[in-house]
């Protein structure tokens, strides 16, 4: 039986994930100073740009569409690119790179996205690539057009530099990314490494050439950067390592640990003792806690998210901050390269969409107390199923529950106090959302 | 300089995609499974749907109790431009069979599956041959050859054809046709709180929301209530009702009961419909005197608010009509309607022949009409514009219908005059 066969279909509205097409414009976007222009119909731009503009505000002055119409199958889609090009130049648009990409049904067509940006006589330097959803999710696309975008300006000749690191695997669009980003950035500088770029995460064309400046390229989600990082090592010979995410305070210790085994942190000890300072501030506080409202306790805890969070968040959820029986990890999709227990062994079970798909429909006989840090996606099956009365904490897009205004990391140390304030919280908002029910 | 919208559509055709419109027709209907013949990230935009229709149903204070059927996708992958997907389409459906046990299956395509030229026809016969069951496709792929409507009327033409046969009806129950966002949204009810009003209960609401084993029943309503809409959505759902009322013999009203004035008129001709006229004004004027005392209430705040109304969408999606009504009950001053540069000359003129029969209107283009948003004290409007600094209405593609849908909007207009907060954008 063929794998497919086996089971990995699945139902979609257990899953969470996005167009080729979003992946792809997710690390332009994360490129200061970049435009995107989608050649596709409206109605999958339309959808690319909503999720988008949940990471990044302003995303509509940067992400463009051509909005053919369905003629374009036969005729080709060369003037509808024409006329968004057109219209851009008119509206002063000045990207210091412009990405174009086709989505599924534009690509099969076969027009000559680079022959038609040529004719239309850009001023800026552009990269184009066939795209959508026949190339796969968000992943795919993120790690292909970050592989076209170098190809078109990595320096070959760039010299490693010590103590140089950059970060892969880094996106603004999962939920909280360039917080998290920030706060890694913090902790390594911190360290005592220096930092050339963050690829996808806020980093400059500019930096971005240099990538083989590094000694070291440091992979946190695997399934974003790994494949950078295999293309780093073969074109500029930079050395790697799968760091995963600093979640929770011993996590995040030793997720520098790991970074420091790889190539050595001068100053390893600054961040040692501020982690000592916010698990002694953390603690004091959740001390205080527990005397009014309990012990934080869930009968079951369910993680749900891209591979590298959930896991890494669920090694430090049940090694750090809540007690529960058993501890269910879902993987939005598999890791490219590493087992699923290399990153976290907390885990009772651990489900893979499109592997082995979590049992959203048992959920409804689970009568004991529920921990979810997911997205939407799962809270609103919870809540079809007639349960709200579950401690919610959002890790992943989409995040209907919630809006986002201030910088709030979930990794290293200031993310750590962000979670376990959250948790907190939302046990607090829970016990009294259920008063009298005892 | 002119007005700029937040987001620039320029589309006028194949702006959506009929996928999304097969699955909608069937999304809640137990005992199906809906396949995409698609790459996988087309289904994920209808999840993505689904989750923000059920955040809305949530804010509105409503809670959904059943979940969409399975909704699978075949996966097409690059290799599938040139071997074809039929293998695939077929290995998913022999999945969808096994794991789910449908009593219906439903297929719909991708442009993807059009390019490539998949024959998904016959591999539904073949299924339906294999595992015997009712397998349904439509010859629509993706934004190719039709739009989200025609493939939501598309299968529930189908479902009509194939599962509906005339059945002794029964008085006093009605059926609703439509989707706008299930039995959960506000135009179903609303529009139910209505016919309960007058003494009438509603069966179900076809298509999407009956379980395929309870889609017979449709033919035992008395009536058919069409919930309405503009351009594409009146046209499919007449043409439906219509198709209802040849083949079972039900009587329908196609009516859209957007804006009071349209109220009123529908509570009369639904009471014409069902004979019920004298329970029909009763409801009638008790909606009148709620009506009337909610309106003074807000005049004290909208009256001679300086107002401006920008309209960027076609004609056959939004009629000015029913707002221009709001505007004139709350007694804002309308300094101009401004036609956003979201037109094309056809369409403009469409639109401003549409405003032509309001004479004193006064028109501007959106070059002249940045002027004028910084006097106004709200802007009602079909485009999010860019400037922060005004208070902002959206007017949407599918407003609220009924008394309380029209409140609904005098009371958000309301609250926006009442509040100090500069700028911002609101909807309804």
């Amino acid at each position: 039986m063929s794998k497919l066969g086996a089971g990995n279909w699945g139902d979609v509205c257990k899953r969470v994930d996005t167009c080729a097409l979003t992946g792809a414009a997710a690390f332009v976007a994360g490129i200061p100073g970049t435009e995107i222009l989608v050649n596709g119909p409206l109605w999958c731009y339309f959808y690319a740009l909503r999720y988008l503009e949940h990471g990044a505000n302003g995303m509509a002055q940067r992400f463009h569409g051509s909005q053919p119409d369905n003629t374009a199958v036969v005729y080709g889609s060369e003037k509808y690119i024409l006329a968004a090009l057109k219209r851009l130049q008119k509206e002063g648009s000045k990207p210091e790179l412009l990405f174009i990409e086709s989505s599924c049904s534009m690509s099969l067509i076969g027009d000559d996205l680079n022959g038609i940006a040529a004719k239309a006589g850009l001023k800026c330097p552009y990269v184009t690539m066939d795209c959508g959803g026949l190339l796969g999710g968000f992943v795919e696309g993120y790690t292909k057009a970050a592989l076209c975008v170098l190809d078109k300006c990595l320096d070959l000749h760039a010299q490693p530099q010590e103590r140089v690191i950059n970060i892969l695997g880094q996106t603004d669009f999962y939920l909280h990314g360039r917080d998290d980003t920030e706060e890694m950035v913090r902790l390594l500088c911190k360290a005592g490494y220096r930092l050339q770029a963050v690829p996808g995460s806020g980093s400059s064309l500019e930096q971005l050439r240099h990538l083989g400046n590094a000694q070291l390229n440091i992979v946190t989600n695997e399934e974003l950067g790994l494949p950078l990082a295999e293309y780093l090592q073969k074109r500029c010979g930079t050395p790697y390592i799968l760091a995963g995410l600093p979640y929770g305070i011993a996590g995040t210790q030793r997720w520098l640990e790991g970074i420091a085994k790889a190539m050595p942190a001068p100053k390893l000890a600054d961040v040692y003792a501020e982690a000592e300072s916010v698990e002694e501030y953390v603690t004091s506080l959740l001390n205080d806690a527990r005397c009014q409202w309990g012990d934080l306790w869930a009968d079951r805890i369910i993680i749900s998210g891209p591979p590298t969070q959930a896991l890494c968040l669920g090694e430090t959820v049940r090694g750090e901050w809540v007690d529960t029986s058993e501890l269910w990890v879902c993987c939005q999709r598999q890791l490219p390269h590493t087992a699923p227990k290399a990153y976290c062994q907390a885990a009772d079970v651990i489900y893979v969409s499109g592997e082995r798909e979590l049992p959203w429909g048992d959920m409804a006989q689970f009568k004991g107390s529920l921990l979810l840090l997911g997205s939407s996606s799962e809270s609103s099956l919870l809540y079809r199923q007639g349960r709200t009365d579950f401690i919610n904490c959002n890790i992943a897009f989409p995040a209907n529950e919630e809006i986002f205004l201030t910088n709030q990391p979930l990794v290293g140390l200031e993310g750590s106090k962000q979670l376990v304030q959250k948790l907190w919280n939302a046990y607090i908002r829970l016990c009294i959302q259920k008063q009298g029910e005892v | 300089m002119a007005i700029k919208t937040k987001r620039f559509i320029s589309s006028r055709k194949s702006c959506s995609c009929s996928m999304p419109g097969v699955w909608r027709a069937v999304a809640y209907c137990e005992g199906v499974v809906v396949i995409f013949h698609s790459p996988k990230a087309c289904a994920h935009v209808a999840r993505t749907m689904d989750i923000n229709a059920q955040y809305r149903t949530i804010a509105d204070g409503r809670r959904e109790d059943v979940g969409p059927v399975p909704l699978l996708a075949s996966q097409l992958e690059e290799k599938h431009s040139i071997f074809g997907g039929v293998e695939r389409l077929e290995a998913c459906i022999a999945y969808a069979v096994q794991e789910y046990a449908p009593e219906c299956l439903v297929i719909a395509n991708s442009c993807v599956a059009g390019v490539i030229g998949d024959d998904v026809e016959s591999v539904a016969r073949r299924a339906e041959e294999l595992y015997k069951l009712p397998v349904l496709s439509l010859d629509c792929c993706g934004f190719l050859d039709g739009e989200y409507y025609q493939g939501y009327y598309g299968i529930t033409k189908l479902l009509v054809d194939r599962f509906l046969q005339p059945l002794p009806r029964k008085a006093g129950q009605v059926l609703l046709l439509g989707d706008n966002g299930g039995p959960w949204g506000h135009y179903a009810q609303e529009v139910t709180r209505l016919l309960n009003a007058m003494g009438v209960k509603v069966l179900g609401q076809f298509p999407g929301y009956m379980p395929f084993k309870e889609l017979p029943k449709v033919a035992t309503a008395e009536a058919i209530i069409v919930l309405g809409g503009r351009g594409q959505t009146h046209i499919g759902l007449s043409t439906i009702a219509k198709l209802l009322q040849d083949k079972l013999g039900i009587p329908y009203l196609a009516e859209y009961p957007v804006g009071w004035e349209n109220t009123k008129k529908w509570l009369v001709d639904v009471g014409r419909l069902l004979g019920r006229e004298q329970e029909a004004a009763r409801v009638l004027a008790e909606e009148q005197k709620l009506f009337a005392n909610r309106l003074q209430d807000y005049l004290k705040v909208t009256s001679k608010k300086k107002t401006v109304l920008c309209i960027g969408r076609l004609l056959q999606y939004f009629h000015p009509e029913a707002v221009l009504t709001t505007i004139r009950l709350l007694q804002l001053d309308l300094m101009g309607v401004v036609l956003l540069n979201a037109y094309d000359p056809k369409e403009k003129q469409k639109m401003v022949q549409e405003l032509g029969k309001h004479p004193e209107l006064r028109l501007y283009s959106a070059e002249e009409g940045e002027a004028l948003l910084e006097e106004a004290e709200l802007v009602l409007t079909t485009h999010e514009l860019q400037n922060k600094q005004i208070k902002q209405i959206f007017l949407p593609m599918l407003p609220r219908v009924g008394t309380r849908g029209e409140l609904d909007f005098m009371e958000l207009i309301y609250r926006r005059l009442c509040s100090r907060i500069k700028g911002g954008l609101s909807y309804v």
